[in-house]
């Protein structure tokens, strides 16, 4: 009886990927991109095949739990389980959702001024927010108060007006694959720059700029 | 001064703290504009007669009248731009209907970009895991698998709980049920929790 | 050129602390997926729950579940909880006086040792033998261990370092410091950039 509620899970879905994904494993990456993106100080790129898998089992566990008996032992534990993974699927969502609002003009210019090929910053549901949050905010704006300033002062540039992330901000990050020679820039003048080797399994506290491409790779978690 | 209608609007924010919404200042608002409507004829009146008279002498003056210009408008967009994000944390906050106090206090141009806003962020939750949908405005805390003691404080009828087990909740009665679960209830006043 | 920042950028500091804030009800959150091994007193075949199987049960017979379910059978007068062998009156104390002597952190008997002894002792005390002891030695622990971490955060600040490493740091006590540490470095570094002529575009000459 619970084979039901769970014979295939999505398999399609996990085995999309080059390398074979358990549902575990998918659950493991949503909680790895939750933690980067609530920690991170810039917006990270989108996960959405991650988002769309997990969104997938939620979807097909779901409907096994409306087809169970009454009074199924195993449903409030499927049920649980449910509930958790929905919380870190939604809170990673928001996370991404108020930095996307927060740096609306500049999340924006990043994605119009990407190449050919570069994976995406926004899913095409976030780019279609992001667009309509711009638009609302500059005609707002624009109708309240810039069109009835003075005729050179009537345009506001968002990209200038709105700050930029900042990406000297300092993080919490535990090491996943062993990282040598990791530049560490000084914080006064009269500090010198140095290197670090950053260990697997430990944990440091740096500024986030130089090891944002580790937090791509994968190489480091923050935390 | 120059600009003090401007620092005044900041200053009004200021004072109310996060997640608060003072009425919107339409008056300080026209003020600043009409300040900066003077300031500019005044610079355009100067700035013809150096170009024409040769009178350098009042460059110095065109310039500070440009700063009080700039600083008003960088004023005005802060004020504004500051109460949207206010406005913007309500929707999160308070759901879809803001309560009325809150209205109140806002611009009919304000309540157009909520009503935006909203719509924009319902159209994005629809659309989520390819159209299936979800509401990333519930779940705002890690659900909790634990049980807590409640008294029911008015008839409530039936209720059901997630291993399919009906509950009657009947005024007085006490029950043992998922905490997650009774949150809104007790939210509502329909049930009290009993700490034992 | 305008900023929306205003003169004296108050809105900005107000954003950046929900960012990067992290609630102890989620780092409890995180700890509750912890395997914990309890003694059920019913019956029920193998669970496949999405992030792996559970089971069987059976009355008497010692299973590995985690312990938000552990929790929550226990509250249903489900199951009995063991204890993690860490959880004991002697190792803990010998835990204490380690932790008291050296400077450094030591390392922890479980990266979530925390919240796990508030979640047990909370809902399953009856299951902990000296529990209250426990309670205390850990407590102890953790008061030193925050004590410790305090000095370093200040010391970290005043001298402007650059670079720290927090191995045997668990995630609880990270966060307790997080936001006044991130926050205090941030700030300094907007105030050293500041100083800086033209060193920032955007972030310009106040009008």
């Amino acid at each position: 009886e619970n084979e039901s509620m769970s014979d295939s899970l999505s398999d399609d879905c996990v085995s999309q990927e080059e390398d074979v994904m358990t549902p575990a494993e998918l659950i493991s990456k949503l909680e790895e991109a939750w933690l980067n993106e609530k920690f991170s100080p810039e917006l990270l790129e989108n996960r959405s095949e991650v988002v769309e898998c997990v969104m997938e089992q939620l979807t097909h566990m779901e409907s096994n739990l409306q087809r169970v008996k009454k009074g199924d032992a195993k449903a409030s534990v499927h049920r649980m389980e449910i509930d958790r993974i929905r919380f870190v699927l939604s809170s990673y969502l928001r996370s991404r959702l108020q930095k996307i609002e927060k740096f609306f003009p500049h999340v924006l210019e990043k994605e119009k001024s990407r190449a050919e090929g570069q994976p995406s910053l926004l899913s095409p549901e976030e780019f279609a927010f992001a667009k309509e949050y711009y638009a609302n905010t500059e005609t707002y704006l624009k109708a309240v108060a810039l069109k009835r300033m003075p005729p050179n002062l009537q345009a506001v540039d968002l990209l200038k007006a709105v700050p930029e992330p900042c990406l000297d901000s300092f993080v919490f990050l535990q090491v996943k694959e062993r990282q040598e020679n990791i530049f560490v820039e000084p914080e006064t003048d009269d500090q010198r720059e140095y290197v670090v080797d950053l260990e697997e399994g430990s944990q440091h506290l740096m500024r986030y700029r130089t090891i944002a491409p580790l937090v791509y790779s994968g190489a480091v978690q923050l935390i | 001064m120059f600009c003090e209608k401007a620092i005044e609007l900041i200053r009004e924010l200021q004072r109310n703290s996060e997640g608060q919404l003072p009425a919107f200042n339409e008056d300080g608002l026209r003020q600043i504009l009409q300040e900066m409507e003077a300031l500019y004829e005044q610079n355009q009146a100067d700035v013809n007669k150096a170009k024409s008279a040769a009178r350098s002498d009042l460059i110095p003056s065109i310039k500070l009248r440009h700063c009080c210009l700039l600083r008003n408008q960088r004023c005005i967009m802060a004020y504004l731009y500051d109460r949207l994000l206010r406005i913007r944390a309500l929707r999160w906050e308070y759901g879809s209907v803001l309560p009325a106090n809150v209205r109140f206090h806002m611009s009919a141009e304000e309540v157009q970009w909520f009503s935006q806003y909203k719509k924009s962020l319902a159209s994005f939750m629809r659309s989520l895991g390819g159209g299936a949908g979800l509401d990333i405005t519930q779940d705002m805390k890690p659900p909790k698998s634990l049980y807590i003691q409640v008294r029911c404080l008015k008839d409530h009828g039936e209720f059901e709980i997630d291993d399919g087990t009906v509950i009657l909740l009947k005024k007085n009665s006490q029950h043992f049920l998922p905490r997650w679960k009774c949150e809104q209830l007790i939210r509502q006043g329909v049930l009290e929790h009993v700490v034992s | 050129m305008t900023s929306l920042s205003t003169p004296r950028c108050f809105w900005l500091v107000r954003f950046a602390a929900r960012e990067t804030a992290m609630d102890p009800s989620e780092v409890e959150f995180l700890a509750e997926k912890q395997l914990v091994k309890i003694i059920p007193n019913f019956s029920l075949d193998k669970i496949y729950l999405i992030g792996g199987d559970l089971g069987p049960f059976n009355p008497g017979l010692p299973v590995e579940v985690p312990v938000w379910l552990a929790l929550n059978l226990k509250q249903r007068q489900k199951c009995r909880i063991i204890p993690p062998d860490w959880m004991d009156v002697e190792k803990l104390e010998e835990m204490r006086e380690l932790e008291r002597k050296e400077d450094a952190f030591t390392p922890v008997p479980s990266p979530h040792y925390m919240e796990l002894t508030k979640l047990l002792l909370n809902h399953a005390s009856d299951n902990i033998p000296k529990a209250d002891e426990i309670r205390t030695l850990v407590k102890d622990i953790w008061d030193t261990r925050i004590a410790k971490l305090r000095l370093s955060a200040d010391s970290f600040i005043s001298q402007q370092e650059a670079h720290a490493q927090l191995d045997n740091l668990t995630l609880m006590e990270i966060n307790t410091v997080r936001e006044f540490l991130l926050d205090s470095l941030n700030c300094m570094y907007k105030l050293r950039s500041n100083l800086q002529p033209g060193s920032r575009k955007g972030q310009l000459t106040d009008y």
